[in-house]
């Protein structure tokens, strides 16, 4: 994509050499606190949802180690109840929800695609400060007794729990809006600021990725916001929407549940899908294959994911009519996500492979999703998911697409935007070394529970009979090397922000804007505003010399 | 238009009494701020809707599971009262329209003027809502602050039900607990409506609104008649159903 | 939080010398239940079309990886090439139509599923936090926990819940379905081979939520005819101890513990348990209950009071705290000859 912009700019002399950049041209507690731009404000989201990782990786650790024994290693069960809804509720609406979007998109999305900055940057902070208060309240649901109700908080157990329900419902509640302001800030960016020249398809296809996204945040989490809001009455006053005793219908609340649910795993996955298709085209140094089809299949999947829900309760009972709508459409969203599958695959064929950190990061991803996207057609047979709903087979379905493609995509994706975020580049044996140890790992750890959920393994169990322990102790092991890999990740990573080797001024060769702005880049990402000639994938337009040039 | 720190754009004051507005540094003109900003809150609005979507789904759920709960229950509303309110909303949407039409043309009094006016409805609304609301407190059809009962499945007591109303009907909770959740988290948007409304208020008195930039009038304008579309889908459902 | 291993056992049956066998190993080659075939056949077929697929993604990367990998750093792409229209026609069509496929087949296989043949014997199973209850057709005697069927009889059962959400899941049968309150919902199947089976509880109801365990017998048409789930030993005062154990065992430990030790609910031994031991004599202890309205009583222990707070926990409840802010679940249908052997093993448990 040329573009007005040279690919670099050095000013000698001024301010005693190198521009300053976003990360050193203010500086102080406020002026990160009170930021308004938005790469901070993704580097403070990158911290938090890190952390928030870890503390979610801790719990799955634990409840691996407590399940080495069939009749529980560690804790009794009700502690146990607790530890895998914490896992559970952690990753999901404090990692996975607010993470791509959150980091990465905020920090490359408005640079991707020539902007200033997001439409609405004090929106943006307010983001960022829901994040950190529904948190809180997650964090203070634990001191006030915790909650046992798993991550999905089914009636009438979340009504009758005497535990911390109310105060995690609110948090989650609080991180809705947090998500519900991101996506509208990014539809809007979306729409009003792109550069001069850039059309519709010309757009990165990370910036079609979050956008499908953002209309499942703004259009989706609101219904959750009011279950949530209903089981808080319920609680307080006893409404009785839900609770059978007093007239109401449990499986409403599933529905109302699943409703937002099944749209968020696609908020989930929608923007790990657009860091791997900027991933494979850098790195195979060759145009998306199919990039209209990746783009439109990245729209069909946000509108038919708000018609799937039912699947996750083919066994509560519903008509045989609802039934047969809820598996079809299931069958049908698998269709726009294998022809990105086949497209990413086609990209990469014939391209000019570099077998670096992102890559390999990548190539994990798209064999893992393979497996995670296979599986979840599997489940969409009605009868067949009548006998693995509630197994430990869809456990490992969920953590193949969650675990082993979100995080590894984000993960991708961090180490991919490093060297232009940071302007270091961390240590590439250290990478490649991590990831290999994260595959096996993650492949150790869930293999088994497709094996041992088929054969009838239920989930959410805190003791289980015998038979089930050879594979209850060998994904135990894998979770143990899956945590080693990503302890080892997070090591290297932080050693490169203090003694990490200067990056390139475009590192891996891209030609989106986001690696022809400076290297880390200005306050407002370009030292001239950008305008767009040619289409988005066009590496002859590639500039070699700044591959090898170190930042200044 | 680009620029670098230190020179945004600035659209003018028309005139004395008003004040000049500073576009925000991010955007290049005023156009654009204005479509973004403009876009934005649709986005919000249509969160707004679908949350209340999600309570709409309940109504209709359980009116077809207990059409004769619902039936004897929105017997015991004031349907006059209903009627009124709404007839209240409605006009204050036109007084708010005319308020932002006010900004457009730069009338700084009759500005004020109409955003009073909408205030006073919206008043008139929350005390008519709390007339109704008393009422059904007396006779036991709604939950009261204090004395709250367990969630572990003992009969709620607030639902006391004084004069057996709803006695022949099954699970007479359930329309009451529809009707005081939609109706109340309702009237939590007309406050925050009237809140924001009041803020326009202090913004419009120092002469921030005028022809060359109403935006905030305009949002909170189209807020206001979201609040009032809510309600007019609400009232027929809760009041004039049997 | 953090305790020792825990020492209950892993399965309350009434016959615990039978331990649970995986009899319904996945890839058996008989067909164990007359819904296998449906779901079966099924998962092979998905199975194989998703190690094709599997197969071809990864090989195709491991090619590109080996023949396309940049050796100098301004090494081009081979081919630029973006769009190749049958290509992408064929991978849209041909999974389009294998998904199809799979819907259709699953869909009739769910279909049969639901409906139980007229000829299905009508049995009952109540769930309740954390075990289960089966009632037979022509049997007043209910089983817990463990479930007796006859071989090549279709069993269609009636589902009740009497708290939160349970499900009803045999895996050897390949029958799920949730237990909700409030609702009555079915599922019925046909077992074509005799054995023992497991029944697992497969939806998240609280602590217990993986004790609530079934072992599953089915049996020949002679065994059945002699109503073997008509397991309760009472005959002898030493029986009926026995099986009150049992019981305690089945239905009470989660809450309630026999030495003192405090719990969800009181303790039935120990220096305020239940009954106390005056020379030869058993009689009850005397403790203060809260009644109902809230006001306060004290009461003596007997059968009458143990039966009513086995029937109705909450007309009396012991008022001590924690007890009377826990909330126990009625279980008022435990049929009468039960209730007699639990009275004789709390009896037994009387101390100085």
């Amino acid at each position: 994509m040329t573009t007005n912009v040279p690919a670099y700019e050095v000013h000698a002399g001024e301010h005693g050499g190198a521009k300053p950049n976003f990360l050193n041209v203010t500086k102080g507690f406020m002026s990160w606190a009170a930021t308004l731009d938005h790469k901070r404000i993704g580097i403070m989201y990158l911290i938090g949802v890190t952390a928030a990782f870890l503390a979610g990786g801790l719990f799955a650790l634990l409840v691996r180690l407590h399940l080495w024994e069939p009749t529980g290693l560690l804790f009794d069960n009700a502690t146990y109840n607790q530890i895998f809804t914490l896992h559970g509720a952690f990753m999901v609406f404090i990692f996975v929800i607010p993470a791509i979007p959150g980091s990465l998109g905020n920090i490359v999305l408005p640079i991707m695609l020539g902007a200033k900055d997001v439409a609405l940057p004090r929106l943006n902070l307010l983001s960022f400060y829901l994040w950190v208060t529904g948190t809180c309240f997650a964090l203070y649901a634990i001191l006030a007794g915790g909650f046992d109700t798993g991550w999905t908080f089914y009636a009438p157990y979340s009504l009758y729990s005497t535990q911390a329900v109310i105060s995690i419902g609110l948090g989650i509640f609080i991180l809705g809006f947090s998500s519900i302001f991101t996506g509208l800030n990014f539809i809007v960016t979306t729409h009003k600021l792109r550069a001069p020249g850039m059309t519709w398809f010309r757009m990165p296809l990370f910036v079609w990725a979050i956008y499908a996204t953002s209309i499942l945040q703004v259009l989706a989490t609101p219904v959750l916001g009011i279950t949530i809001l209903l089981v808080a009455f319920e609680r307080l006053y006893g409404v009785g929407i839900f609770d059978p005793r007093l007239g109401g219908d449990p499986v409403l609340f599933e529905h109302f549940f699943w409703f937002y649910s099944h749209p968020a795993v696609y908020i989930m996955v929608l923007p790990a899908f657009g860091i791997i298709s900027e991933l494979v085209t850098v790195h195979s140094r060759k145009p998306l294959f199919g990039y209209k089809l990746i783009a439109f299949s990245s729209i069909a999947i946000a509108v038919i994911s708000f018609l799937v829900w039912g699947h996750h309760m083919f066994t509560s009972g519903q008509s045989t009519y609802a039934m047969f709508a809820f598996s079809f459409l299931t069958f049908f969203v698998a269709i726009p996500t294998a022809i990105k599958e086949f497209s990413w695959v086609a990209t990469i064929w014939k391209g000019s492979i570099a077998m670096n950190s992102p890559m390999l990061y990548t190539l994990a991803f798209l064999i893992i999703f393979a497996i995670g996207g296979l599986t979840g057609v599997i489940l969409g047979a009605l009868n067949v998911d009548i006998h693995l709903h509630d197994t430990y087979f869809v456990v490992a379905h969920f953590h193949y697409v969650m675990m082993g493609s979100i995080a590894l995509a984000f993960f991708a994706g961090l180490h991919h935007w490093w060297p232009k975020i940071f302007g270091v580049i961390y240590n590439e044996g250290l990478a490649k070394l991590a990831c290999g140890i994260i595959f096996v790992g993650f492949n150790a750890t869930f293999i088994p529970q497709f094996v041992m959920g088929s054969r009838g393994m239920p989930r959410r169990y805190a003791t289980y009979i015998e038979d089930y322990q050879p594979f209850h102790q060998a994904s135990t092991i894998g979770a143990m090397v899956l945590g080693a890999g990503v302890a080892l990740m997070v090591g290297y990573l932080v050693h490169s922000l203090l003694a990490g080797k200067k990056a390139m001024q475009n590192h891996w060769g891209g030609v989106t804007l986001d690696w022809l702005s400076p290297t880390p880049p200005p306050l407002e990402n370009f030292d001239e505003a950008p305008v767009v000639t040619t289409e988005v994938y066009d590496y002859s337009t590639l500039d070699l010399k700044t591959t090898q040039t170190p930042v200044r | 238009m680009s620029h670098d720190h230190g020179h945004s754009v600035v659209v003018p004051a028309p005139g004395p009494g008003f004040l000049p507005h500073t576009v925000a540094h991010h955007f290049d003109t005023p156009k654009q701020e204005f479509q973004a900003a403009k876009l934005g809150f649709w986005l919000f609005l249509a969160t707004e809707i679908l949350l209340f979507g999600g309570l709409f789904a309940a109504y209709f759920y359980f009116h077809q599971v207990y059409p004769e709960t619902f039936k004897v229950g929105g017997a015991q509303l004031n349907w006059r009262l209903g009627a009124v309110n709404t007839i209240v909303l409605l006009l204050s949407s036109w007084t708010m329209a005319m308020g932002v039409r006010s900004a457009q043309v730069s009338q700084k009094g009759k500005l004020l003027m109409y955003c009073a006016l909408t205030v006073l409805g919206a008043v008139i609304f929350m005390c008519i809502k709390f007339v109704e609301y008393q009422a059904k407190f007396d006779h036991g059809l709604l939950p009261v602050f204090g004395g709250m009962h367990d969630a572990l499945g003992q009969q709620l007591q607030w639902y006391t039900d004084h004069d057996g109303v709803m006695a022949g009907v099954p699970h007479g909770n359930l329309f009451f607990s529809i009707y005081f959740t939609m109706t109340a988290i309702h009237g939590l948007h007309v406050i925050i409506g009237a809140g924001l409304i009041v803020w326009i208020m202090f913004g419009a008195a120092k002469g921030r609104f005028h022809a060359n930039y109403f935006l905030p009038v305009d949002l909170v304008g189209l807020y206001w008649h979201l609040v009032d579309l809510i309600w007019i889908f609400l009232f027929p459902l809760l009041y004039l159903v049997p | 939080m953090i305790s020792t291993l825990i020492q209950d056992p892993k399965n309350y049956v009434e016959n615990p010398a039978k331990l649970p066998v995986l009899s319904d190993k996945w890839g058996q080659l008989e067909p164990l239940a007359s819904t296998f075939d449906h779901v079966d056949g099924l998962f092979y077929f998905t199975y194989v079309v998703c190690i094709f697929f599997f197969v071809l993604i990864t090989g195709v990367l491991a090619l590109s990886v080996v023949k396309y990998r940049r050796k100098t750093f301004d090494q081009p792409a081979a081919s630029n090439v973006t769009h190749n229209t049958p290509l992408e026609v064929i991978w849209t069509i041909i999974p389009l139509i294998i998904v199809m496929v799979m819907f259709v087949w699953g869909w009739k296989g769910s279909n049969d599923m639901l409906v139980a043949p007229a000829d299905a014997r009508q049995y009952k199973a109540v769930a309740k936090q954390w075990n289960w209850a089966f009632s037979y057709p022509g049997s007043k005697v209910q089983s817990y926990n463990e479930l007796w069927l006859e071989v090549d009889k279709s069993a269609a059962f009636t589902l009740q819940s009497t708290d939160v959400l349970h499900a009803f899941f045999l895996p050897g049968m390949r029958v799920k379905r949730d237990v909700v309150p409030g609702r009555q919902q079915t599922a019925w199947f046909r077992p074509t081979k005799t054995g023992d089976y497991h029944l697992f509880c497969a939806e998240y109801c609280g602590q217990d939520h993986s004790k609530m365990y079934a072992l599953v017998h089915v049996v020949t048409a002679d065994e059945y005819a002699k109503k073997p789930w008509d397991v309760l030993k009472d005959s002898t005062p030493a029986e009926s101890i026995a099986s009150g154990e049992n019981i305690y065992k089945a239905l009470c430990i989660s809450c309630h513990s026999v030495n003192g030790t405090p719990g969800t609910g009181p303790s039935w031994g120990g220096a305020k348990g239940l009954f106390a031991k005056d020379g030869d004599k058993v009689i009850g202890r005397a403790r203060e209950v809260v009644l109902a309205d809230g006001s306060t009583q004290t009461v003596t222990v007997d059968e009458a009071y143990i039966k009513e707070s086995i029937a109705m926990p909450n007309a009396k409840k012991v008022a001590e705290l924690p007890y009377r802010n826990n909330n126990m679940s009625a279980f008022a249908d435990l049929d009468e000859r039960r209730v007699n052997c639990l009275i004789a093993y709390m009896k037994s448990l009387a101390s100085n």
